[in-house]
């Protein structure tokens, strides 16, 4: 009887936290959606309804626009360069100066790997005055060079945190077989070890990926003419303009810079969710 | 152990490539900021050393810096609560539900892969006015005086709304984090503290949270950390606020440097913001792992 009682009692408890879970993905979740079903609302719609009301049908006046008229699709043109641009250096010189950290044998290696922690600690906008003045002296400002360069450079430290907490539990006997069959350094990184190491770098490549899609504060500080925005930038642009009179195309466009992030991370949250664990939860 | 005999020419090819960027772009201008701090410079003319005035001038004379300190902490402690406590809250709700963890787990991470600009942009939506946005159609149907509830612009509120954006989007991070946290406390110690008849809210409270102390700690440290620092969020959503009213250090740097060439002067704010970011780590850690 007592054990019925109590079960019964687990079973509400459960449910009761099954509420609230639904409760806090709603919340989580829901602005996104409401940005998402208003981007097929007409203008009049946004006045004659109210904003959680669904849209009356599938109304493709704005996407028309945002795709064809605005110029949206030079700032997405301009966000996919700047990320390969950085993602490429990033994750391989990141790889390349942690596996010479972890494995090979040089005089301050233990100095080195602190050197590039210490970047963690740093909050950018130290560097922005600095490095403003500088990039114009050298014609970097309003060139994505300049906005491409900080973001590699920022991105080093976390990078090499993670790549060295996997390279250290490479297991030394292969490397040391590799060697005794005439292998050298280069051969060992390229043939060995970056396959081995796939699932971080596609872990890394999710997160600074995602990272570098929505950074703001160097395409905003570096870049002044429109050709060079990027979706960011342009969003905020956007929505400037037409933001306080056209709800429809601003949420579309919002829809639209977010649908990449969106997709790329429900395909690899998988990665996504083990990079920030391993990162934080060691460190 | 390590591979062999390596000549320096073979660690410089791993190594250099991303020594000389970070050296360049990260290391070196932290040195001439602190330089840049120490005189009085447009950007343009000559610079003319000043020593530390432009510290002394922040504390003294600007009418500005002490304010935006002061919403900077008021902001960082929000962000403690929202990000800490409530992602740890999080975290617990996540861990005891017997199924369907990692769909939850992955839709609530939603917010932090979105870019600070849309979700400001869609927050300055919800909480519209002109015309009437979904916050407040949905409180104003509860109670028809808070149809204007003006999030944005009220002195008083505007400070509050960008703190719980920022909150809003970086909690699960956090929750993320604690979940793997929770997951590693082991099994027998749980069990130990079932079988002394221990309920729930006990084990979590007296076994688990001291078990994963040091992830709290230095999750608290990171958000510290962030919020000391906040830019976008602040920036893109008010703007500083009406008469200023949600200035944080940040933005206010920025402002100082970019908007009226200060560029000494600016380059001080951002020296004060790492100093204050590297004393309340300090000060945190020191307070909660002196204990262990």
């Amino acid at each position: 009887m007592q054990q019925s009682s109590r079960l019964k009692k687990r079973r509400i408890s459960t449910f009761l936290l099954y509420c609230l879970a639904i409760l806090v993905l709603l919340i989580m979740v829901y602005p996104f959606f409401y940005t998402a079903m208003s981007a097929f609302k007409t203008p009049e719609e946004f006045v004659s309804k109210p904003q959680y009301a669904l849209p009356a049908g599938f109304y493709l006046g704005n996407i028309k626009y945002v795709l064809l008229e605005s110029d949206n699709p030079r700032y997405f043109l301009n966000s996919l360069i700047i990320l390969v641009c950085v993602l490429i250096p990033v994750l391989l010189f990141g790889s390349m100066a942690a596996f010479a950290i972890c494995k090979l044998k040089f005089k301050g290696q233990r100095l080195m790997l602190s050197y590039f922690l210490m970047g963690l600690m740093i909050p950018l906008q130290v560097c922005l005055i600095p490095l403003y003045l500088t990039f114009g002296k050298l014609h970097l400002t309003d060139n994505m060079l300049g906005v491409i360069l900080p973001q590699i450079a920022f991105d080093f430290p976390y990078t090499i945190y993670l790549f060295t907490n996997f390279f250290k539990f490479l297991p030394n006997e292969v490397l040391e077989s590799c060697v005794l069959d005439g292998c050298s350094p280069f051969k060992m990184y390229s043939v060995v070890v970056v396959p081995m190491a796939k699932n971080v770098f596609l872990t890394l490549a999710t997160m600074n990926g995602i990272f570098c899609w929505n950074e703001f504060v160097f395409a905003y500080t570096f870049t002044s003419s429109k050709k060079l925005q990027t979706v960011t930038l342009g969003l905020r642009d956007f929505v400037g303009m037409y933001g306080a009179t056209d709800w429809g195309r601003t949420f579309t466009t919002i829809t639209l810079t977010i649908l990449p992030t969106f997709i790329l991370y429900f395909f690899l949250s998988k990665y996504m969710l083990a990079g920030m664990t391993e990162g934080a939860v060691k460190g | 152990m390590k591979i062999g005999k390596n000549n320096f020419k073979t660690v410089l090819f791993f190594t250099a490539p991303a020594l000389i960027i970070y050296t360049l772009i990260v290391f070196i201008p932290i040195i001439w900021s602190s330089v840049y701090s120490l005189f009085d410079w447009n950007g343009i003319g000559s610079m003319k050393f000043v020593g530390f005035n432009n510290f002394v001038r922040l504390f003294t004379r600007d009418r500005e810096f002490l304010p935006a300190l002061g919403h900077t902490v008021i902001y960082t402690v929000a962000q403690i609560v929202l990000q800490v406590f409530v992602g740890l809250l999080l975290a617990f709700l996540l861990s005891s539900i017997p199924k369907l963890r990692s769909f939850f787990q992955t839709l609530y991470y939603v917010p932090v892969v979105i870019s600070s600009v849309a979700i400001c942009q869609i927050f300055e939506k919800l909480m519209s006015l002109q015309p009437l946005g979904l916050i407040n159609s949905i409180l104003g149907a509860i109670n028809p005086a808070w149809y204007d509830i003006k999030w944005l612009t009220d002195v008083n509120l505007c400070l509050g709304s960008a703190a719980f954006v920022e909150g809003y989007k970086y909690m699960a991070m956090y929750m993320v984090i604690f979940y793997a946290a929770l997951l590693s406390v082991p099994d027998d110690l749980t069990e130990a503290a079932k079988i002394d008849g221990a309920n729930g809210f006990r084990i979590a409270w007296n076994v688990k949270i001291p078990y994963i102390r040091h992830v709290i700690v230095a999750n608290c440290v990171l958000v510290l950390n962030g919020s000391l620092r906040a830019y976008d969020i602040p920036y893109l959503l008010t703007g500083g606020g009406p008469g200023n009213c949600a200035q944080l250090l940040s933005p206010y740097m920025y402002k100082q440097a970019f908007s009226s060439m200060k560029y000494g002067y600016g380059s001080a704010v951002a020296v004060m913001i790492v100093l204050i970011s590297l004393v309340f780590a300090t000060v945190f850690r020191r307070i909660f792992e002196r204990e262990d």
